[in-house]
Parts: C-alpha cells; structure tokens; sequence
C-alpha cells in the first residue's frame, strides 16, 4: 500500500508537469461543453427520448476524460517506460514491474473522475443541468465505459513494442474515435449512413449506454450495447496480459 | 571464499546466432570481476541472464545460491542494478528517481545520505534531464546502492563520459570495494579494468578467450599492458 501511494504520488506529479492529459482530458471536454451550452443548451432532439443538446452533450463529454487517459496517456507512458527500461529496471526490484502499470492506471482515471466531475458542475452550475435518470447507474455505466476504454488501451499498450508505434496506433484509434463516436460532435447531427459507421466504434455504444441512463430511457436497449463493451474489455485484457512485455 | 554468483555453462542464442556460448565464471565475497568485449559480444545479455532478466537456453546462474528469476523478492532486496543506458520518466526530478526506487525495499538505504556522499545533494530539487553525463551515472551507481546492497552489477557503466568524469566515477567505485562491496561489471575501458577489477573474463561473440587476475591475463600473452593483450587476444583468437 505505501509503495502504490508513493508511486502514484510521483508518476501523478509528473503527470501534472506533462499539461497534455490536463488540456485534453480537462480542460477540452469542458470547453466543448460551454460552447455547446451556449449555442444550443436548449435545443431539444428529436428521437425516441427527447432530450436537449445539453443532455447529450454531457453524457457524451464525460467520455473525452476516459479517452484521453485511455489513449494517450496510458499507453504512450507505458510504452516510453518499456523504451526506456524502466520497467525493466523495476523488474530487478523486489517489487514486481506491475506497480508501474496499475499506478499509472489510477492516475488516467482519476484524471478521468476529475474531468467528468469538472463536467457536471459546470453543466449544473452554468446551465441548470438536471440528470433525469438514475445517478447510482450512470456512475455504474461511466465505470463499464472506462473498463471497455482502459482495456483497449492495454491492448495498445501491449502491442506496440516501441513508443514510436504506441503513438502512431493511439492517434489512429483516439482521433476518429472522439470526433465519430458522438463524443465532441454530437452523433444525433451525423447522417444516418455515418451514424451507422460510429455504431462501430465501443465508444459509440458507450455514449449510447450513458445517453440512455442520464436520460431514464429504457434498459432494455442497453443490452446489446453493454455486452459488447464486456465481450470488448475480455478480449483485450486477455490479449494484453498475454502479450505485454517488460522489455 | 564465500561464492556470491556461480554461472556454469550459460548459453543463449537469438534466433541461429550464438550470443553467449557456454560461458562459467564463479565470484567471490569483495571481488570486482570485470567482463571485457567488443560491443556485440555477448556482456549484457550475459548479465541480463544472471539477472533473471532473459532465460538462458542451457545452463544456470545463481546470485547467493538461488536463481534470480525464482526467487526475485527476496534476492533483489540484496542485489543494486544498474542497466546499460539509464533512461528516467520524463520531468521527473533527482530526488522522486530516488523516493521511487526507495519504496520498492524492505530496507532501502538512505538516499539523502547517498546523495551527500556522492555530492548530488545540489541536484536533489533538479530535473534529471538537466543533469550532466558524469551526474547521471553516479545518480546511476546511488540507485544501484538504494537497496543496501552485497553485490551490485554494473552495466557499461562509464561509456560515454569524458575523461574527468569516468576518473570521478572509478573514485567511487574503488571506495565502494574499499568497503568490501561485491562488485560485477562490464566495461570497454582496459584502464577502468586494470584500476578496478581484481578478475576479469574477455570475451568475443559470447564465448570466453581468457580470464583471470589482470597480471594472469597480461601474463599469458605477449604484452606488457592490458590494452595491448587485450587487442591481441581479440586477434589472436
């Protein structure tokens, strides 16, 4: 226990000298929030539920912090400390190497808790944001999502030998994935046909879950999607444990 | 003597090339055992199979009896390591490398005390990035001295500094055998293994040319100076 609080003390103070997870998984999905509010908060969509822009684009935007911790920072790290050989240096430790990456993993998703905790005051405070579902199942479904992202993520880290290549694969999944999947642009402008490409995309599913539950839609919907984040986070984490490499 | 590593017959190849070929050395309580070859030879994958780090195809190594990769917990609380080219996270300051490896021992050294030993305290507060190639590397010998240790391993510890450096850091390390240290390393410098080693091993392509006390190594060729036979072992063989 004392070594993952020194751990995580260190590795999150570097992260905070590294602004790059704080603009991207903070600062970012807030801006986008207060544009949005402001533009067209109140707009109502028309669909099976309606709801307004504003209720999209939370349920949406508390995803971006998962993402960026999900794809940027976690992997990358990762990867530039197998580089670097420091995971190989911890390997000759007493302590297993592990620490590193579970450090590393709580500090993406408190990175992720604090934007998405950003996110809710400022929709409350600045837009009289009021959640319509149940608050205890969207936390539940926030944390299905981060599981689903955060095993992708180690799925990248694990095979991706070098930084180099981590960074390329990162961009490629990251980018695409948080313009298409509805998670900065809102899904509901896209075309039906786009619509039916971001269907694709895990985080698609997983807006659609968080959509539904900040909105008190109906469950059943959910199934398909949730069991195919499960499925998702499975596959990875069992190819990424067998695969990943100290060195 | 009190043996501290026993290696018999290791061998590993990658693929169809032989990178270390059925090498034996033994080291005792306070030794410097210094392992000499060209880049490529076979030294780091050597230690890295000491280590537990790589598995070796045939034959065994054992760090106070025990093989590294079984007994991991409790033999690295004994063992100091420091791998060819130390990198660190990026930003991350003197003193958190230090608190960070600190925290992986039962027993960890202080490392305020080693810092002040070594004349690092100044840098403490400082980025390592911002260190000088001579400061890394006895940045480098402090982690490798964090777990209180009986026996570290020095991987190329002085390629790439320049002279005044290299000497600093040799000053060191004589005071550390001064202290009864067991000391394994692995070096290009025929000057570092003459002033440090009281054995050493050559080695090319991962088999063994000669090994001895450097007067033994000398003494079997031609030559008056380690260098030289050094060089002549190279071709000769």
């Amino acid at each position: 226990m004392r070594k993952m609080k020194t751990i995580i003390s260190i590795e999150g103070k570097l992260a905070l000298r590294c602004p790059d997870g704080v603009i991207f998984g903070i600062c970012m999905p807030i801006g986008i929030l207060l544009l949005i509010g402001i533009i067209a908060g109140d707009k109502v969509i028309q669909g099976p539920v309606p709801m307004t822009f504003l209720d999209s684009a939370f349920a949406a935007l508390t995803t971006v912090g998962i993402c960026a911790s999900a794809f940027m920072g976690i992997p990358i790290n990762l990867a530039d400390y197998r580089d670097k050989k420091i995971l190989k240096h911890f390997y000759v430790t007493p302590s297993s190497p592990l620490l590193l990456v579970y450090g590393n993993i709580i500090i993406g998703a408190l990175t992720a808790i604090v934007s998405a905790l950003g996110i809710s005051i400022v929709a409350v405070v600045f837009f009289g944001y009021r959640m319509n579902g149940n608050i205890f199942l969207f936390i539940l479904g926030y944390f299905i999502v981060m599981v689903s992202m955060y095993s992708l993520g180690m799925l990248i880290a694990s095979l991706c030998r070098t930084i180099k290549s981590a960074n390329i694969v990162c961009s490629i999944v990251y980018f695409p994935m948080l313009l298409l999947s509805g998670a900065t642009i809102p899904y509901e402008l896209f075309p039906k046909g786009m619509q039916m490409v971001a269907n694709i995309f895990p985080l698609t599913q997983g807006i659609k879950i968080l959509k539904v539950l900040s909105t008190s839609g109906t469950i059943n919907e959910l199934i398909l999607p949730i069991v195919y984040l499960l499925i998702l986070s499975i596959v990875c984490v069992v190819i990424s444990v067998k695969t990943f490499r100290w060195e | 003597m009190k043996k501290i590593i026993e290696v018999s017959n290791l061998s590993k190849r990658y693929g169809t090339k032989e990178v270390v070929s059925d090498l034996s050395l033994s080291i005792g309580k306070g030794e410097v055992f210094g392992l000499l070859g060209h880049n490529g030879a076979g030294k780091t994958t050597t230690i890295e199979m000491i280590l537990g780090i790589k598995k070796p195809d045939k034959g065994s190594a054992q760090i106070f009896g025990k093989e590294a990769r079984k007994h991991r917990k409790s033999l690295f609380e004994k063992v100091g390591v420091q791998l060819q080219v130390t990198s660190f996270q990026n930003n991350i300051h003197v003193d958190e490398v230090c608190e960070e490896l600190s925290v992986l021992y039962q027993e960890p050294a202080d490392y305020l005390e080693l810092l002040e030993k070594f004349n690092l305290s100044h840098c403490r507060k400082q980025p390592v990035d911002g260190l000088s190639g001579g400061e890394r590397q006895k940045l480098s010998i402090i982690l490798a001295l964090i777990p209180n240790p009986e026996v570290v391993f020095f991987d190329e510890l002085t390629t790439g500094l320049d002279a005044k450096a290299r000497r600093e850091v040799w000053e060191l390390l004589i005071h550390l055998k001064k202290k009864g240290l067991t000391i394994f390393l692995t070096t290009h410098y025929m000057e570092e293994a003459s002033a440090l080693c009281d054995r050493l091993m050559i080695i090319k392509k991962g088999q063994m040319l000669t090994t001895g006390t450097v007067e033994e190594v000398i003494g079997y060729s031609p030559y008056e100076n380690l260098e030289d036979a050094y060089l002549w072992y190279m071709e000769e063989k």
